[in-house]
């Protein structure tokens, strides 16, 4: 801009330009250059003027199949976004996809990925006419040099222009001036491209050079933080609810006043409440363990999950009702009730109501005759055989261990569930899982070879089925 | 300069034998230049610009403290509660949606059935669509409580979520054709604008506007080379846009048609919505450029014809929402839905009887009006009928959500109540499009230039073979 008007030498011609105050004079003028030969003109308008583009001679614009081709990839990427991150777990080592697995319903629902396919198609396709447009068009394109013509100013007003090319094979300088003249130009001007200023400004090598340095602070500073150790208070920009304003238990309540400390919200000054009167704690050795529990008074109250001990089988027949704390059983194991509580009435009507409750509840596992042969078992073993779920076999009532086993035991084993099987504390009262326990024992009885070497000892049978 | 204002010509006749001109006051190309630049180039704008940007500045700026509000405590703020969880903020998204399919009508579909007449409005009408999507898709941006996580609605990998979006969702597939909506409009209003921008840049002499109009006019020479590819792209963005506005409001249709509440859960909803977007948009547009045409001179060029045409299209659309209500409410009782039928009952009779006099007031009533030729080329009149159509239309999304204050379980039934912060969320977002509205225009040109200059082309070329009525002084 400093030097233009002296730098004639700088000053390249590149065109000639006519002015026309109308579109009409203008197509002819158009028509007239591309009878004559010229190629390399075009015409510059306020408004797309209808059939210019025949007068000089346009092709039409590959635009459209730019933009088809850009559709067809944003259906591919819409489509095959959905299916990876909905249908798919897994498939790359990053970025897994997450199934939703809703009442077993198809993975890929094409319907329900329509609306957005048909989105992404649009948006790309809509960025794709427009950035086709604008590369197609060279724009933009600040340094035109037909912008430094005041005249050319009224293009986008209301004049139209006509420019022919300096290097078309045509282009007669002069000739052409006479000929705009008589095609009814209002004026004629040359158009020269200024090269004055195409060296850039020596400020801007310091300028990048100094960019250049300070791009290299911040990795400078990650790598000086990577080998210390930082001491201060961790930055957490987003609280997220990670400090919850909550009393938790065991801890001092709220406070009546919220000042004082010396009055509390509550009397005994902890954030939880004490027991309420009337309920009872799981571990509470205050009531009846035997009848609730099966484990023998004032022995440990471990839980007693986890895999069956075989206990001494002189334990089982022994008529006492108090046990010493035996050294054979297993260390979790408590001591369990031999006999059946005294609550429980031992007789038939107990044990037809022990087989109904067994009929319902136990069956479906362990079979009607006990054996294990359930319908539920039978399946859950297949399935875990082949590997797609895991299972622990029901036991017959037959096997050796359960026969083994102390009434309190089973009774446990009923409340609490063993392994895969679970437990049946909510579902089955206490009077009624004692009569399925007296219901086992009397199936058991009914099989010869089920009966151990003590039952040589019938008296003590008949004393347990007292 | 060649202006002549002195005889506006009537151009609402409606002799078929003739067309009425759309540019009337005598105006050639430099005048449709000078009449629009006008605005942009005055050394300070009409009195009553700064007053109203004062007034929706002020409003803009409540409704960010309110939304700051809402972030920091949380959307207990609002009134959605059990059994209403849908409240004020998605009928107002619904709602501001609505209003921006207009825009994209008027530009795109218009534009493929060959109105001329659009060139004078559609510049506006996309400006307002704008506009109006940004106030539509801040509701449901902030209403995911944890907004600092948004990212969360997009397919971007997150190890903090570690998951994906449910791609079956309609939430979601709102997300997608909102923002896609307002990117195709914004790309098709910045297309529009830029040989305008070219026409700002050429005249303005201050070295800011220089540079600003002329950066953003991407050094625009009028080339027809590069008008040739300019319109084909405009053409493709039309037949793109078309489908997509028709589209966007199916999609947000669906956020109660997919779900199974009686009431919601009706193939009817797509096109209802659409019919009653382009019903509140279009009179929106009209409220919007009434006004505009006389504050800034603009009346030859948005001529009375103009809103004349748009009047009949808010009446045809309006015909159509309220064929729409009939429908649903034959439909209800041909099903033997019995949960149908209440869900109706309770629109027109429960507790919200009021919002619905005031919907089918609104929307069915008060556009019959236009039947009138008198009514319907009067001003006064158009923007009346306009406003009470954005009431009606406000209303009809509001009882489409309220049908669930009573749903199947009796005893969750309750009466909705907005919070202060609900309303003014709502009156704040007003003062926002406001804001924005203005802002435009002063600094944008609010005519398609380039077009209307098209349209005076094909309105001399018409009249020259002779199927034309033009200005008796011409």
């Amino acid at each position: 801009m400093n030097n233009e008007a002296d730098n004639i030498e700088q000053q390249k011609l590149i065109g000639v330009l006519g002015q026309f105050d109308d579109s009409h004079t203008l197509m002819h003028a158009c028509e007239a250059l591309r009878d004559s030969g010229v190629k390399k003109m075009d015409a510059y308008t306020p408004y797309p003027v209808h059939g210019i583009e025949k007068a000089i001679g346009i092709p039409r614009t590959i635009l459209p199949w730019i933009v088809l081709a850009v559709a067809s990839g944003g259906l591919c990427i819409g489509l095959g976004m959905q299916w990876y991150t909905n249908a798919t777990e897994q498939l790359l080592p990053f970025w897994s996809g997450y199934e939703f697995r809703i009442s077993g319903k198809p993975m890929f629902s094409l319907p329900a990925n329509i609306p957005v396919t048909f989105e992404v198609i649009v948006l790309s396709s809509a960025f794709a006419a427009f950035l086709g447009m604008l590369v197609l068009n060279g724009l933009p394109r600040l340094a035109n040099p037909l912008h430094r013509i005041p005249r050319f100013k009224r293009v986008t007003n209301d004049k139209f222009f006509l420019m022919v090319d300096a290097d078309d094979d045509q282009f007669n300088l002069d000739q052409l001036k006479n000929n705009f003249s008589d095609w009814g130009a209002s004026d004629v001007e040359d158009v020269f491209l200024d090269q004055t200023d195409w060296k850039l400004p020596a400020f801007l090598k310091t300028v990048a050079v100094l960019l250049l340095v300070l791009m290299l602070v911040p990795p400078a500073l990650v790598f000086r933080a990577r080998g210390m150790t930082y001491t201060g208070t961790r930055l957490h920009v987003v609280p997220d609810m990670d400090w919850q304003v909550k009393f938790k238990t065991q801890t001092e309540g709220p406070l009546a006043n919220n000042d004082t400390k010396t009055e509390f919200f509550f009397k005994d000054i902890r954030a939880q409440f004490a027991p309420l009167p009337g309920t009872v704690s799981r571990s509470d050795q205050s009531g009846d363990v035997e009848f609730f529990k099966g484990i023998q008074q004032g022995s440990d109250l471990h839980s007693s999950h986890g895999t069956p001990a075989v206990l001494a089988s002189n334990q089982e027949n022994e008529p006492q009702e108090e046990q010493p704390a035996t050294t054979d059983a297993a260390v979790d194991e408590p001591n369990w009730v031999t006999k059946i509580p005294s609550q429980v009435k031992v007789d038939k009507d107990t044990v037809l109501r022990g087989q109904r409750q067994y009929d319902i509840y136990c069956a479906v596992c362990h079979g009607y005759s006990g054996e294990g042969n359930g319908l539920a078992n039978n399946r859950a073993v297949a399935l875990s055989v082949s590997g797609e779920a895991s299972w622990t076999e029901a036991k017959s009532l037959y096997d050796p261990t359960v026969i083994d086993q102390p009434v309190g035991r089973i009774y446990d084993t009923i409340t609490n569930g063993r392994s895969t099987m679970g437990p049946y504390a909510t579902r089955i009262k206490p009077e009624d899982r004692w009569a399925i326990v007296l219901y086992v024992k009397a199936l058991q009885k009914t099989r010869k070879d089920a009966v151990t070497a003590e039952a040589d000892k019938p008296a003590d049978a008949s004393d347990d089925k007292n | 300069m060649a202006i002549t204002v002195d005889n506006l010509t009537n151009n609402t006749f409606e002799d078929p034998s003739r067309r009425a001109p759309l540019i009337t006051g005598g105006l050639d190309n430099d005048g449709v230049t000078e009449v629009v630049a006008d605005l942009a180039e005055s050394p300070s704008p009409p009195k009553i610009w700064w007053v109203l940007l004062g007034v929706s500045a002020a409003l803009t700026a409540m409704l960010g403290s309110l939304i700051l509000l809402l972030i920091f405590k949380g959307v207990g703020v609002w009134g959605n509660n059990n059994p209403v969880y849908w409240g004020w903020p998605i009928v107002n998204f619904v709602f501001w949606v609505g209003i921006g399919h207009a825009g994209t009508l008027i530009s795109a579909i218009l534009f493929l059935f060959r109105q001329h007449w659009r060139t004078s409005i559609n510049r506006a009408a996309e400006a307002m669509t704008i506009f109006a999507v940004i106030c539509a898709g801040m509701f449901p941006g902030i209403h995911i409580g944890r907004v600092w996580v948004f990212y969360w609605l997009f397919p971007i990998p997150s190890e903090h979520l570690a998951m994906w979006p449910n791609f079956r969702s309609p939430l979601l597939w709102d997300v997608f054709a909102v923002s896609t909506y307002f990117t195709v409009s914004l790309l098709f209003w910045y297309m529009g604008m830029v040989p305008d921008l070219a026409t700002f840049r050429d005249r303005s002499t201050s070295k800011i506007k220089k540079f600003m109009y002329g950066l953003f006019s991407l050094g625009w020479s009028g080339s027809a080379r590069h008008w040739h590819r300019y319109e084909v792209a405009y053409t493709i963005l039309a037949a793109l846009a078309t489908p997509l506005v028709l589209s966007v409001h199916t999609i947000v249709s669906f956020d109660f048609a997919v779900s199974i509440i009686p009431g919601w859960h009706t193939t009817i909803f797509p096109p209802y919505f659409v019919a009653g977007a382009i019903f509140s948009g279009f009179a929106m547009v009209v409220t919007l450029l009434v006004p505009m045409r006389a504050l800034f001179n603009l009346k030859h060029v948005i001529t009375v014809r103009h809103i004349e045409n748009m009047n009949k299209i808010i009446m045809v659309t309006g015909m159509m929402v309220g064929l729409a209500y009939t429908i649903e409410f034959f439909i209800a009782w041909y099903s033997s839905n019995p949960f149908e039928l209440f869900a109706f009952q309770n629109r027109a009779f429960g507790p919200f009887w009021w919002a619905y006099l005031a919907m089918f007031t609104c929307n069915v009533f008060i556009p019959q009006l236009f039947w009138f030729k008198k009514i319907r080329t009067s001003m006064i009149m158009s923007v009346i009928v306009g406003i009470g159509v954005n009431i009606g239309m406000w209303f009809e999304r509001f009882v489409i959500v309220m049908t669930l204050n009573r749903g199947f379980l009796p005893s969750s039934w309750s009466y909705f109540r907005p919070t202060w912060v609900d309303i003014g969320m709502f009156v704040g977002s007003f003062g926002l499009f406001m804001f924005l509205f203005l802002l435009f225009c002063r600094f944008l040109p609010v005519i398609a230039i380039s077009e209307v200059k098209g349209t005076l082309a094909f309105q001399k070329h018409m009249a020259l073979a002779g199927g034309y009525s033009d200005e008796p002084d011409h």
